[in-house]
C-alpha cells in the first residue's frame, strides 16, 4: 500500500497533491514540463454550461506575495471541455476534477448531467464562491442555506464525488460547510480567493478593469490554514485545503492542521512542475521517516 | 494558417554572466546555459530571481535579446523586479521560463524588411536583425524612438545591422518626433514592417501599415502571470470582437488583427471601465 495514498470521499486518490481550478488550464498545457497523471488530481478550469470570454483587461496584477485576478470566469464550456479535453486527459490517465460552476440551481445541475453522460471525471467541484462575476454565484457560497440547497441538487443529480469549494467571504463559513455536509457534499475545499483591489497611484487608476479581484498567493495561506483548521473541526468529512501553497513545506503545514489533500494554484504560475515539486517533496518526507502521509492528517491539532 | 512547430518549454535556473549597464537605466543581462536556448527571434522568457522568495512574486516576462549557450535579455527599469535585475551581480541565479510564445513570422520573400522599435521593444527586433544578417537577406531598415538620445539602448548595434533612422521626443537625436513621423515619410508599398514597443505606438504604425497595404507584425505587451496559456490573464482585443492571449497566440501577431484602440477601453482617470459580462 502507497504511504501518499488517501481516501477523500468516497474516491481514493493516489497521492494528496492536485492542482487548483483556474491555476492549470484543463491540465493539456504540461506535455513539455511533467505527466500530470502522477498528480493526485488535476481541477478544471471553472466549467460553465456555455462557453465565456471573460472579462476586458487588465485582468490580471500582482501584490505583496500575491496577485489579484479578475479572468472573469473565461472558459471553453462543459461542452467543448467533454468533447476536447476530457478524452485526452482519460487517454493519459490523469485524475479530473471537474470544477463547475453557475448561476441558478437549475444550471450547476445541467452541467452536472453533461459531465454524468462521460466516463473520466472523478469528481465534481462545485465553485459557489468566485468573487469575480456578480451572477457567478457568490450568493450561494456566502449563505448556508443556499449552499446547501446547491449541494443537494446536484448530489440528487450524480453518482460521482461532490466537493464544495467554500468562498472565504461567508460570514458564518463553518455553518456553510456543515449545511453542505449534511446537503450531502463528500469534501469540502477551501479556499477560494478574497476579493481585493489594487491602484495605480501615478495615474491614479485601478489596476483591474473589474476594479476588483480574487487575491490568491503564499501571503493568502495564513487565512487558508485558518479556515481549513476551523472547518475540519467542524465537519466529518474530508476537507481539501487550497491557498498559497507552492512548497512541501506548505503542504504540511495543512496537513497537519487536518486536510486530507491540498491543491497548489497560484504557485503553478511561478514553476509550471510547482505541483510536482511539492509531490516529490512529500513522497521523500514520507520515505525517509517511514511514515504513512495519513498519520500526519491532523497530528498538530 | 501554417503552426510552427515550437521548441520545447524549460524552466531553467541559469546563473548570470554578466550585466552592462547602459545609463543606468538599461541593462543587458546575459545568462549561462549550457544546454543551449533554442529561443527563435520574438519569443520571450519569463525571468525571475532565483532568491528572490515570495516577493516580487510573479516572473517578469522579458524578450530574448539572444538565445543560445549565452541567452540575454534587454531590461528597462520601472518596478520592483527590474530595479532587482538592473542591480544583479555576475554569479547570481535567475529561473528563465522559455521559449515562450509564437515568434516573429518569416519576412514576405521580395519586400524590404523595416523594424520599427520603441525603447527596449528594440531587444527581439534586434535579435531578428542579428538572424537576417546570418542568413544573408538584405540590410533591413530599422526606425528606432525614444524619448531622448539616453532611450535608444544598443542603437549602435542596430546602425550595423540596418539602415537606421532615428527618433527622438526632445530631438537629442536624430529627427525630432515620433517614430510614426519618420516612418510615415519612409514607409512603402514593397515593405514588410516589424514593430515592437510601446502600444501607442505599434497603434500607430499598424494604421500607417493598413493605410498603405503594407504587412505588419507586431509584438504584444501586456502583464502576464503565467506566460505559457494556463492563468488567462493576458488577452487582448481583437478586430472579430475576440480576444487572444498574448502569451500563447502572440507576443508576435498579425497587426491587423488587434484591436487597438484597446487604449481607449481601458479605465480612465477615476472612471471605471464597464463590468464585464458575457
Ligand atoms: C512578451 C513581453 C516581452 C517583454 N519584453 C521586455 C523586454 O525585452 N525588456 C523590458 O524591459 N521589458 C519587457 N517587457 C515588459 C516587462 O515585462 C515589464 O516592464 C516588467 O514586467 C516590469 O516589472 P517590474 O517588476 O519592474 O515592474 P512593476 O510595475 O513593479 O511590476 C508589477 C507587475 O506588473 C507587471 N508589469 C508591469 N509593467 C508591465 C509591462 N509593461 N508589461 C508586462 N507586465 C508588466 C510585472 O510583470 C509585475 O507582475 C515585456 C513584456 C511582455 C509581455
Ligand atoms: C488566475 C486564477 C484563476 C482562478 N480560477 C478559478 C476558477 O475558475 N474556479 C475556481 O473555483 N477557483 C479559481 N481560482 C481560485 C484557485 O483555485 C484557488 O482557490 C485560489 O487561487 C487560492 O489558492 P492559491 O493561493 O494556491 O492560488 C483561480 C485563481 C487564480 C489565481
Ligand atoms: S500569461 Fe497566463 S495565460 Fe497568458
Amino acid at each position: 500500500m502507497s504511504l501518499l495514498a488517501v481516501d477523500v470521499g468516497g474516491l481514493t486518490l493516489k497521492n494528496p497533491v492536485l492542482t487548483a481550478s483556474g491555476c492549470f488550464g484543463y491540465g493539456l498545457e504540461y506535455d513539455d514540463f511533467y505527466d500530470v497523471a502522477e498528480l493526485g488530481g488535476i481541477c478544471s478550469k471553472g466549467l460553465s454550461l456555455h462557453p465565456r470570454a471573460g472579462n476586458p483587461p487588465e485582468r490580471i496584477c500582482e501584490t505583496p506575495a500575491g496577485m489579484l485576478n479578475a479572468i472573469g470566469l473565461a472558459n471553453v464550456g462543459v461542452e467543448a471541455f467533454c468533447k476536447d479535453k476530457l478524452p485526452i486527459l482519460r487517454e493519459r490517465g490523469v485524475t479530473v476534477v471537474a470544477n463547475i460552476f453557475a448561476s441558478s440551481v437549475a444550471d450547476f445541475v445541467a452541467i452536472t448531467e453533461r459531465l454524468n453522460r462521460e466516463t473520466g471525471v472523478a469528481a465534481i467541484e462545485l465553485n459557489v464562491s468566485c468573487p469575480n462575476v456578480t451572477e457567478g454565484g457568490i450568493e450561494f457560497g456566502k449563505d448556508a442555506r443556499m449552499a446547501g440547497e446547491v449541494t443537494r441538487a446536484v448530489r440528487a443529480a450524480t453518482e460521482l464525488p461532490v466537493w464544495v469549494k467554500m468562498s472565504p467571504e461567508a460570514g458564518n463559513i463553518v455553518a456553510v460547510a456543515r449545511a453542505c455536509e449534511e446537503a450531502g457534499a463528500d469534501a469540502i475545499t477551501a479556499i477560494n480567493t478574497i476579493r481585493g483591489m489594487s491602484i495605480d497611484v501615478e495615474q491614479s487608476k485601478l489596476r483591474l478593469a473589474n476594479r476588483m479581484g480574487g487575491f490568491s498567493g503564499p501571503a493568502l495561506r495564513p487565512i487558508a490554514l485558518r479556515i481549513v483548521w476551523e472547518i475540519a473541526a467542524a465537519v466529518s468529512i474530508p476537507v481539501i485545503a487550497i491557498g498559497g501553497i507552492s512548497t512541501t513545506r506548505d503542504a504540511l503545514e495543512f496537513l497537519l492542521a487536518g486536510a486530507r489533500a491540498v491543491q497548489v494554484g497560484t504557485a503553478n504560475f511561478v514553476d509550471p512542475s510547482a505541483a510536482k515539486r511539492v509531490l516529490d517533496g512529500l513522497r521523500e518526507y514520507c520515505e525517509s521517516k517511514r511514515i504513512d502521509v495519513k498519520s500526519l492528517i491532523g497530528s498538530a491539532r | 494558417m501554417s503552426t510552427r512547430v515550437l521548441a520545447k518549454r524549460r524552466l531553467v535556473t541559469l546563473t548570470l554572466l554578466r550585466r552592462e549597464s547602459i545609463g543606468g537605466l538599461y541593462h543587458v543581462l546575459t545568462f549561462e546555459d549550457p544546454d543551449g536556448s533554442v529561443a527563435l527571434p520574438g519569443q520571450f522568457t519569463m525571468v525571475r530571481g532565483a532568491e528572490w522568495g515570495d516577493a516580487p512574486l510573479l516572473p517578469r516576462p522579458m524578450s530574448y535579446l539572444s538565445g543560445g549557450n549565452t541567452p540575454s535579455i534587454l531590461i528597462k527599469v520601472i518596478g520592483e523586479g527590474t530595479v532587482r535585475m538592473g542591480r544583479a551581480e555576475p554569479g547570481e541565479p535567475f529561473t528563465l521560463l522559455g521559449p515562450l510564445g509564437q515568434p516573429w513570422r518569416a519576412p514576405q520573400p521580395g519586400r524590404r524588411v523595416v523594424l520599427v522599435a520603441g525603447g527596449v521593444g528594440v531587444a527581439p527586433l534586434l535579435f531578428l536583425a542579428r538572424r537576417l544578417a546570418q542568413s544573408g537577406a538584405p540590410k533591413p531598415i530599422a526606425v528606432y524612438g525614444g524619448r531622448s538620445a539616453r532611450d535608444l539602448p544598443l542603437d549602435d548595434e542596430l546602425a550595423e545591422l540596418a539602415e537606421l533612422h532615428t527618433a527622438t521626443e526632445d530631438g537629442s537625436r536624430g529627427t525630432r518626433g515620433r517614430v510614426t513621423d519618420v516612418l510615415g515619410e519612409l514607409l512603402a508599398a514593397d515593405q514588410d514592417v516589424f514593430t515592437c514597443g510601446p502600444d501607442r505606438m505599434m497603434a500607430k504604425v499598424a494604421e500607417l501599415c493598413a493605410a498603405r497595404d503594407v504587412p505588419c507584425e507586431a509584438s504584444l505587451e501586456t502583464p502576464m502571470a503565467c506566460g505559457y496559456g494556463v492563468c488567462l490573464g493576458c488577452p487582448v482585443p481583437t478586430t472579430d470582437g475576440a480576444y487572444v492571449y498574448a502569451c500563447t497566440q502572440g507576443p508576435c501577431i498579425d497587426a491587423r488583427r488587434v484591436d487597438w484602440s484597446r487604449g481607449d477601453h481601458a479605465p480612465k482617470k477615476g472612471v471605471h471601465a464597464p463590468k464585464g459580462k458575457s
